[in-house]
């Protein structure tokens, strides 16, 4: 919200509430819209549209660890488990259940697995927030943990992935995937799947944050016994939030099955779930724009990060000067891991605000600039 | 019965890692309050780092006390860089802290040394087995178990009977009142991380000289949460009672669940015993009752 120009007044309490107050920021968005339907899809490279399809499903899968920490003070680290029970719900469902061809001809299978792929991700999350009614801060830690194990590593991977026998099941034909007419086939397809999801939920959690159920998190977040005392069932509220975080997740991992050919379990490792942590974590925690932010940053980073590296070795002279670059490059993954790392320790020790803060920072700067007194 | 008995003792002997590793892990958190997620590549750098010295040719014992001395300057330098500017911030921040350091520990072992299984050549221990009555045990576990029980004790007397182990001990009760009788707080937060390498370097090397080393001897490592729940948190008895009960566990699970289950019972079971722990009594067998309830 931040500040407004000199002159422009609100009248009605629904201004006032406006996500887009003036009509600057109207046009700001318009031309968002713009870049990322059109612009951007049409004049960045089909690689750099890839890039962002990774960018989009971080965004998903962070959105409910969002919720969680952010804004109901619930640390999760076991939220991977969730995007795989929804990645895994939605391909069982495509792949496994006879739907009617009406169905099918319509091409609603697959919106109706993302919708089921969401409930099933809420209900499971709801399972493993049952103890934080009972326990919280390092032990609720210690059960979303045992959350991801129990169901990554061991239900999914010992049992649902022998389903139609091991290895050959979860592949997904190409064209299985039909929202519509449209058949989700290629990067330039996910990619703008991935726009809309993320708008979509984007909005869903905004407007969840501004109504009492979000106004019941944060209390419970800042303080939860004085929520009680306030009439805020807190059990409930954290349920609620449990579900809605699992839901997010759920969708997450039903659009990511669009991205791969294969689910597997390697996907949903305890590492992602820490990874998606971290992105809040260097985003900024308990922001919206800090969701995106971190998402873009984590993906981005390595990204050009990469591309320097490749860009480093084209040249001779930088070669003979450091020759351990294409090694580096080779290894990169683990580049990016350590790099990972060290940025989410290096945030957190000299920026614990997150980037949303930072730029939050910029633009007041800006604001009043030259004149900021 | 006989089964039993071989499960039962396997599980004593590898449980004793736990213990080692599980009681640094304890340390930190009675000390100075930081619950730290990323033990198991603590392990992993003190076996790395053993593997590396013992393939030079330097005999074993030397190497691993090679190995402590690296733990014991890498634990310092990490806790002076990363955790002391930490002191006093929220939970999760410090958490995180630890979290991002595991993501960067296992970046840089990968990055140096590889994903690919290596072993100790040549082998450290004899393969041939010993008989203990009609149980079956091979000679790494039994020298495992001695190596971490002669440590274990090591530890223990060091807080009992040293300066510094005192000075610890009194950190952990009361930071306050430790800090007015003249203990240098950050001395004593330093050692526990020193302390806490040393422990799970040693334990690194001998998870790896059981099975082989790669980067799943830090998902070995991560099995100390469910040892120090179990043991309550802060207790460090508890945390040795609880890593050997977590190895008796896991075996136990392995022998007679994976009959029922596709696999992979071993991996999971100390987790599903935690979950447990912590719905029942969630503050372990010996931890102080203080845990906040909602």
């Amino acid at each position: 919200m931040g500040y407004r120009p000199c002159g422009v007044y609100h009248q009605y309490y629904g201004q006032d509430h406006a996500w887009w107050q003036t009509k600057f920021v109207w046009g700001k968005m318009i031309f968002l819209f713009l870049v990322v339907f059109y612009l951007f899809p049409k004049f960045a490279g089909l690689y750099m549209v890839s890039v962002f399809n990774i960018v989009g499903y971080t965004i998903l899968a962070a959105m409910g660890v969002q919720l969680l920490i952010g804004y109901c003070g619930q640390i999760t680290l076991g939220h991977a488990a969730f995007i795989a029970v929804g990645a895994y719900t939605s391909s069982i469902l495509m792949l496994q259940v006879k739907w009617p061809a009406f169905l099918v001809q319509a091409g609603l299978v697959y919106p109706i697995s993302v919708a089921a792929a969401a409930v099933a991700a809420g209900l499971w999350s709801v399972l493993f927030g049952l103890p934080s009614a009972k326990v919280k801060g390092f032990y609720l830690i210690m059960t979303t943990m045992a959350a991801q194990f129990i169901t990554v590593d061991f239900i999914i991977t010992q049992y649902v992935s022998q389903v139609g026998g091991r290895g050959s099941y979860f592949s997904i034909p190409p064209g299985t995937i039909k929202i519509g007419p449209w058949v989700i086939d290629n990067d330039m397809k996910y990619y703008y799947l991935a726009s809309v999801l993320v708008i979509l939920c984007t909005f869903v959690m905004a407007n969840l944050l501004r109504c009492k159920i979000g106004r019941a998190w944060i209390a419970i977040r800042d303080n939860d016994i004085a929520a009680e005392a306030l009439g805020v069932n807190i059990v409930l509220y954290k349920l609620l939030a449990f579900f809605v975080a699992g839901a997010f997740g759920g969708i997450a991992g039903a659009y990511w099955i669009t991205n791969l050919f294969f689910v597997s379990p390697e996907h949903f490792q305890f590492s992602w779930s820490l990874w998606l942590v971290g992105v809040i974590l260097i985003g900024g925690v308990g922001s919206i724009y800090g969701t995106i932010y971190g998402a873009l940053f984590m993906t981005l980073i390595p990204e050009a990060l990469k591309a320097l590296i490749l860009f480093l070795t084209g040249s001779e002279f930088v070669l003979n000067l450091m020759p351990f670059l294409p090694l580096l490059l080779e290894k990169f993954l683990y580049v990016k891991e350590a790099a990972f790392g060290l940025a989410i320790a290096l945030f957190l020790i000299f920026e614990p605000n997150g980037l949303s803060y930072r730029w939050w920072q910029i633009k007041n700067y800006f604001n009043l600039w030259p004149f900021s007194y | 019965m006989e089964l039993f008995l071989q499960l039962f003792i396997t599980g004593i002997l590898v449980g004793s890692i736990y213990a080692l590793v599980a009681l640094g892990w304890t340390l930190i958190y009675k000390c100075s309050g930081v619950l730290n997620l990323a033990m198991g590549e603590l392990t992993l750098i003190g076996a790395y780092v053993c593997i590396t010295f013992y393939h030079w040719g330097i005999p074993f014992v030397l190497a691993l006390i090679f190995t402590l001395v690296v733990g014991f300057a890498l634990g310092i330098l990490t806790e002076i860089l990363f955790l002391r500017p930490m002191v006093g911030e929220p939970v999760l921040s410090v958490i995180m802290v630890t979290v991002g350091l595991s993501f960067f520990f296992k970046g840089i072992v990968e990055l140096f040394f590889g994903t690919d299984t290596v072993v100790f050549t040549p082998t450290v221990f004899p393969i041939e087995p010993v008989y203990i009555g009609k149980v079956v045990v091979g000679q790494v576990y039994l020298w495992a178990f001695v190596a971490s029980i002669i440590l274990l004790l090591a530890f223990v007397s060091f807080f009992k009977y040293t300066k510094w182990g005192l000075s610890m001990q009194a950190t952990a009760d009361d930071e306050m009142a430790a800090l007015s009788l003249g203990v240098n707080a950050k001395v004593v937060y330093a050692l526990a991380w020193a302390i806490a390498f040393m422990a799970a370097g040693v334990g690194g090397t001998l998870l790896g000289n059981i099975n082989g080393l790669n980067i799943s001897v830090g998902y070995l490592g991560l099995l100390v949460l469910p040892a120090v729940v179990l043991g309550g948190m802060n207790s460090v008895p508890g945390a040795i009672v609880g890593g050997l009960v977590i190895g008796v566990l896991q075996n136990l699970a392995d022998g007679y669940l994976s009959p029922f289950t596709p696999g992979g019972v071993k991996d999971v079971f100390p987790f599903a015993v935690m979950v447990i722990v912590l719905l029942f009594k969630p503050y372990g067998l010996w931890g102080w009752i203080r845990i906040e309830r909602v």
